[in-house]
């Protein structure tokens, strides 16, 4: 299964949450790879915490691969390579995770030839040979690798793919959102311009809200009852907003609350840093692990 | 008890290859198109005169070569029914008799140029193109698949690409294209093989003709089998193209129609063409097993061929 | 002077076994030319042959400079309908001239690169079968490109039952006093170092192809077992995840079915050491003894559950 993770804006928590579920799907026993596609800042390896790709890899990133000058791109095994003491060994039971870097230095794609889409499935179509899901971070708004995965996964017609489009729980984020879906020149018009079935493409996109911060939660227990009374109208509205936008309730997958360990540091949340240290909630972390397993649990993905 | 020896076959396991007759040289003694028809027959009659003395050296060339000179020459002339079709076979095949006729020529071998693209269930273009192996530009080391624009085949390497494929990239700056195969400097060929409007592709002259050469040659199999064995035509001309065999045999008592070596004798306005099917045929890898019966056939009678498959042909432009 | 080559070996990217026709649909890489097909002792089924031009340096353990010009020969195999290869090899010759010739003097060679200038056959078998430099012939892309080729066949539907790697076996093949040598590498590369009594024949491409189904197999199933867990999980668990093998793989099991007599020997001495098929065998009674005792624990219970 590939799974593309795209959002309107920037900065809504793609990487991170999208990082967070391929770490929690490895855990609950599958193989898995995470491709850095976010061409213009690949920094998933700083998530991963391998600091010898942080900031992408020097030599055979993704981009270079895409572009022709690498035969193949490099595999960072995270169980072998990452510093943080508690993701160096596999967990018993726990499936391979994989990172694929994008390049260093690297910038967005500024055009799409023929060869990048054929290079693109071949890479996707072997890796799916071997990792039960691959999230690939599609990077945010309308790309050119945007259009590289559409067009790829036309000609792959059997390869199953699902696209979570992520945002913020604000009007601006709901908004865009939808655009950036449902849109002029949005992904189902390119989509259906590459080939794709407009309505199947529909269906094989879910919303993933971040940073969600519920009117209940537990941050909220010194509001004054106004600020709570205003939260909790705005968080109403929101939701009328978003069934407008067809970003409500049903076309959502899942949402991640606030956490205040993600506020100040984008890490991947394990069940140390929830149960050992405390510092993060296991809101978090069940939020994460619950959409792990609805992202390829078939009875969330039936139509609209 | 000895033990015994077991051998087990399974023919669907086995590779067959058909041979096929052949003579010393197949010489094309012309090659008509819809324009050269709306001449009129004199254009025709004009091409017979002008082939007729080059039969005749051929002849004598290979009844030296050949020992005990019994040089096998077979004759052979195409009609182009694929780019346009134009009469029918019944009022066209007579004139061309005639004509050649005229100028003492005997046609032992008729042909149809859209057999080159496909012709009773068999797709000869296809075939041949599926046999394409690039000539590659140094530093081919097979990690990437081939540098390929569809349906072009070229001599080398072309222009790269200057716009930067990443934004904030820097662009290159030009490069010429270069002949793999280059004296000092390049003369580069691209070929355009076909075309495709919708579903339907259109195969280039070139292609049909580089198709039409090596079925000449005697060096395409389809299945083992040899592909559009020539057909005697009892009966008329049809009235339609497509009721015509691809290979007909006019003269019963024609040496075989695939030859050794072929000669065309051409207008030099088909020079392009003919560097474009040269282009082609270099880099047509025939098969294996093909090559080594027509090289252990030759050998048998003492004919010594050309190593390679371009030095086979051969052309006159008169 | 020396045959180099590189097998890949994968799982067919179909949910089930493909029947003989499909195979043929799916292994028809060239109009014209038929897919051999044998059926016993289990279907094996081979595409026509294509090749692929290369310029470029070869692999030697001394890193000098060693230019080859030629094709290299490619084919895909399906056996038993479920475990796809991309094989690919090239003979190395020396060449006559010191300079490249035109491109159909190497089209009448085909399999055959010609190396310009000296070049010692050990130098390339070391360097083949060590770490190649990049920018030097690749011969795993091309076979890994044949491979893509069949897993993305329009006629494969692509629900393979199980995600497992590819591996690739990087295999030298020279004449001489016959020996073998097959050395594991990381988890997915293995080479094969393989000297053969008389001249080189294709029926050596068979074996390396033979022995690298096998050594596929038998890493697969170590996988399996590995995700299994058994012992560490529920009895019912550990068998279902135990099931694709034994629906998809354990009957797959037939070394040197297709290798020719006189190279027999070559998988004889390797089942004495390391011994394939011991150790398959010994994977395939674990898998078997889960299953039999998963079952007599459910009959137990339904027993148990019967009396009360
Ligand atoms: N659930 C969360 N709670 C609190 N902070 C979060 C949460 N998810 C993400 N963040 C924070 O939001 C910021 C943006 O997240 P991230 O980098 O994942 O976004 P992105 O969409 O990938 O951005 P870009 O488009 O720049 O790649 C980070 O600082 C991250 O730690
Ligand atoms: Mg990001």
């Amino acid at each position: 299964m590939l799974v593309f993770a795209i959002s309107d804006k920037g900065g809504t928590g793609r990487s991170v949450t999208g990082t967070n579920i391929v770490y929690r799907h490895a855990l609950q026993g599958n193989d898995v790879c995470y491709l850095d596609f976010d061409f213009g800042s690949p920094t998933a390896g700083a998530i991963f915490s391998v600091s010898a790709v942080a900031r992408g890899t020097p030599e055979n990133g993704l981009h270079e691969y895409l572009r022709g000058e690498c035969p193949q791109p490099r595999r960072v095994d995270v169980w072998a390579e990452s510093d943080r003491e508690g993701l160096r060994t596999r967990p018993p039971g726990a499936g391979r995770l994989v990172l694929l870097p994008g390049s260093e230095g690297g910038g967005e794609l500024s055009a799409l030839t023929d060869e990048i889409v054929g290079r693109c499935v071949q890479l996707f179509g072997r890796l799916e040979e071997e990792f039960d899901l691959c999230m690939i971070d599609v990077s945010a708004g309308r790309s050119f690798t945007a259009e590289l995965v559409l067009a790829a996964t036309v000609r792959m017609p059997a390869v199953p793919f699902r696209w979570l489009v992520f945002h913020r729980w604000t009007r601006q984020h709901i908004i865009a959102a939808d655009g950036l879906v449902a849109g002029a020149d949005g992904l189902l018009d390119v989509g259906s311009r590459f080939g794709h079935d407009r309505e199947d493409l529909r269906d094989r996109i879910r919303f993933v809200r971040t940073a969600v911060l519920e009117p209940d939660a537990a941050e909220l227990v010194g509001l004054r009852d106004e600020q709570r009374a205003w939260l909790s109208a705005c968080d109403s509205e929101l939701r009328e907003l978003a069934g407008r936008h067809g970003v409500g309730r049903t076309a959502m997958l899942g949402k991640i609350p606030l956490d205040p360990v993600l506020q100040w540091r984008e890490q991947l949340i394990t069940d140390e840093d929830v149960l050992a240290s405390k510092i993060a909630n296991a809101e978090t972390a069940a939020a994460f692990d619950e959409l792990a397993k609805k992202i390829v649990d078939d009875s969330a993905w039936e139509g609209l | 008890m000895t033990p015994v020896h077991a051998t087990f076959g399974e023919v669907a396991a086995e590779r067959r290859i058909a041979s096929v007759p052949l003579s010393h040289v197949s010489v094309e003694l012309g090659h008509l198109y819809m324009e050269d028809f709306e001449a009129g027959p004199d254009r025709l009659r004009e091409q017979f005169r002008r082939v007729a003395p080059w039969l005749a050296t051929v002849r004598s060339l290979w009844r030296e070569r050949v020992p005990g000179g019994r040089a096998r020459v077979s004759t052979c002339f195409l009609v182009d029914d694929y780019f346009s079709r134009f009469s029918t076979p019944a009022e066209l095949v007579p004139m061309v008799l005639e004509a050649a006729a005229e100028h003492d020529l005997s046609i032992d071998y008729l042909a149809r140029e859209s057999a080159c693209a496909q012709s009773g269930g068999v797709e000869l273009a296809r075939l041949v193109e599926d046999r394409l192996v690039d000539d590659p530009p140094p530093e081919t080391d097979g990690s990437r698949p081939p540098v390929k624009e569809t349906g072009w085949l070229c001599n080398g390497s072309r222009s790269p690409r200057t716009a930067p494929l990443q934004a904030m990239g820097k662009a290159r700056p030009w490069e010429p294209p270069a002949q793999n195969a280059k004296r000092g400097h390049s003369i580069f060929v691209d070929v355009e093989l076909w075309d495709e409007k919708g579903p339907r592709r259109t195969w280039s002259c070139p292609f049909l003709a580089a198709v039409w050469q090596l079925l000449r040659l005697g060096l395409l199999r389809s299945e083992g089998r040899v592909p559009l064995p020539p057909v005697a035509l009892d009966g008329g001309w049809p009235r339609d193209w497509d009721g015509l065999p691809a290979v007909v045999r006019l003269n019963p008592q024609a040496a075989p129609f695939s030859a050794y070596t072929t000669l065309s004798v051409l207008s030099p306005r088909f020079l392009p063409v003919e560097l474009a099917v040269r282009t082609i045929l270099s880099q047509v890898a025939v098969d294996d097993e093909v090559l080594r019966q027509v090289a252990t056939r030759s050998e048998s009678e003492g004919v010594r061929l050309e190593e390679e498959l371009v030095d086979r042909i051969s052309y006159v432009f008169v | 002077m020396l045959v180099i080559g590189e097998v890949h070996t994968g799982l067919l990217q179909n949910s089930g076994e493909i029947s003989e026709s499909t195979c043929r649909q799916v292994l028809g890489l060239m109009a014209g030319e038929s897919v051999r097909v044998s059926r016993r002792p289990i279907v094996h089924a081979l595409s026509p042959e294509r090749l692929t031009g290369v310029d470029c340096a070869l692999p030697a353990a001394s890193r000098s400079r060693i230019r080859g010009v030629g094709t290299v020969v490619s084919r895909c195999a399906v056996t038993g309908g479920r475990v796809a290869q991309g094989s690919s090899y090239v003979r190395v010759v020396r060449s006559e001239t010191d300079r490249r010739l035109p491109w159909s003097h190497y089209l009448s060679r085909p399999g055959v690169v010609e190396v310009l200038g000296k070049a010692k056959a050990a130098d390339l078998a070391e360097g083949f079968t060590g770490d190649p430099a990049p920018g030097c012939l690749d011969l795993g892309a091309v076979s890994g490109r044949f491979l893509d080729l069949v897993q993305a066949s329009p006629l494969l539907d692509r629900r393979a039952p199980f995600k497992i790697p590819r591996t690739s076996l990087r295999w030298v093949a020279e004449t001489g006093e016959p020996s073998i040598r097959f050395t594991l590498h990381t988890e997915q590369e293995r080479t094969l170092r393989l000297t053969h009594p008389g001249p080189f024949t294709p029926a050596v491409v068979d074996l390396c192809e033979d022995l690298a189904t096998h050594d596929w197999l038998l890493t697969s199933l170590l996988v399996i077992v590995e995700r299994a867990r058994i012992g560490a999980t529920p009895g019912a668990q550990a068998v279902a995840r135990l099931a694709p093998a034994i629906d998809h793989l354990m009957h797959l099991w037939m070394p040197a079915a297709r290798v020719e007599e006189w190279l027999t020997p070559f998988w004889e001495s390797l089942e004495r050491r390391p011994g394939f098929t011991r150790q398959w065998r010994s994977l395939v009674d674990r898998v078997r003894d889960q299953v039999a005792m998963n079952t007599l624990a459910l009959l137990s219970a339904t027993a148990e559950a019967g009396r009360r």
